[in-house]
């Protein structure tokens, strides 16, 4: 017999898992593409341009060799 | 909870993750979070930017503003000084090396990356000076 607070943490851990409800199959279908499909490399590029364009997000050079 | 890079927190949103990732809720760093928001609002002309435009109303919403049922974003403003003491003792990182590490430090001292090549060097560098973990789970 399971207590209700295991029954809350296993439907929290069902809710995470499941994922967001708000996305749609199709939703679904093109994040998997960019995250382990044919635009996995294109969003790494991606990701690294945005930062080399962000010297406060990126950064820069060392600050103390000013 | 368990700090995942942007490869990792897409993939909780579709509820596929890899089978090595510990059951454990999953975060995003604010800096993360931001280079989402970017290719979200500031398109290229790419593939990437296709496949984004094709996103639903209620799909874009989810990787603007995450359940945090499902994934967190980190509150940065307890890690704000340590983030600037890591920036300032490695040279001037950036927000998104110091913010990922001083939350990794913070929660379980790991990090989580869903794809190799979002592990930069100078990360991983300071990772190890600093004893975090780096994982990678495809």
């Amino acid at each position: 017999m399971t207590s209700k607070g295991e029954e809350l943490l296993a439907e929290f851990r069902r809710q995470r898992r499941a994922g967001d409800p708000r996305l749609t199959e199709e939703d679904k279908a093109i994040l998997l593409r960019i995250t382990m499909g044919d635009l996995a490399d294109e969003f790494a590029d991606s990701l690294a341009a945005i930062s080399d364009a962000d010297p406060l997000l990126g950064g820069g050079p060392d600050a103390q060799d000013d | 909870m368990i700090v995942v890079d942007e490869y990792l927190a897409i993939r909780s949103l579709t509820g596929v993750l890899p089978a090595s990732l510990p059951d454990e809720p999953l975060a995003l760093t604010t800096s993360a979070h931001w280079r989402i928001l970017q290719r979200i609002h500031a398109p290229g002309t790419g593939q990437l930017s296709l496949a984004m435009g094709a996103l639903s109303p209620t799909g874009r919403a989810a990787l603007r503003e995450p359940v945090p049922a499902v994934l967190e974003v980190v509150d940065p403003r307890p890690l704000l000084d340590q983030a600037a003491e890591i920036a300032a003792a490695y040279g001037n990182t950036g927000w998104l090396v110091a913010e990922t590490l001083v939350a990794g430090l913070s929660h379980g001292r790991q990090l989580w990356f869903g794809n190799e090549r979002n592990i930069g060097r100078r990360l991983r560098e300071i990772a190890d000076d600093l004893g975090v973990a780096i994982h990678l789970a495809t």
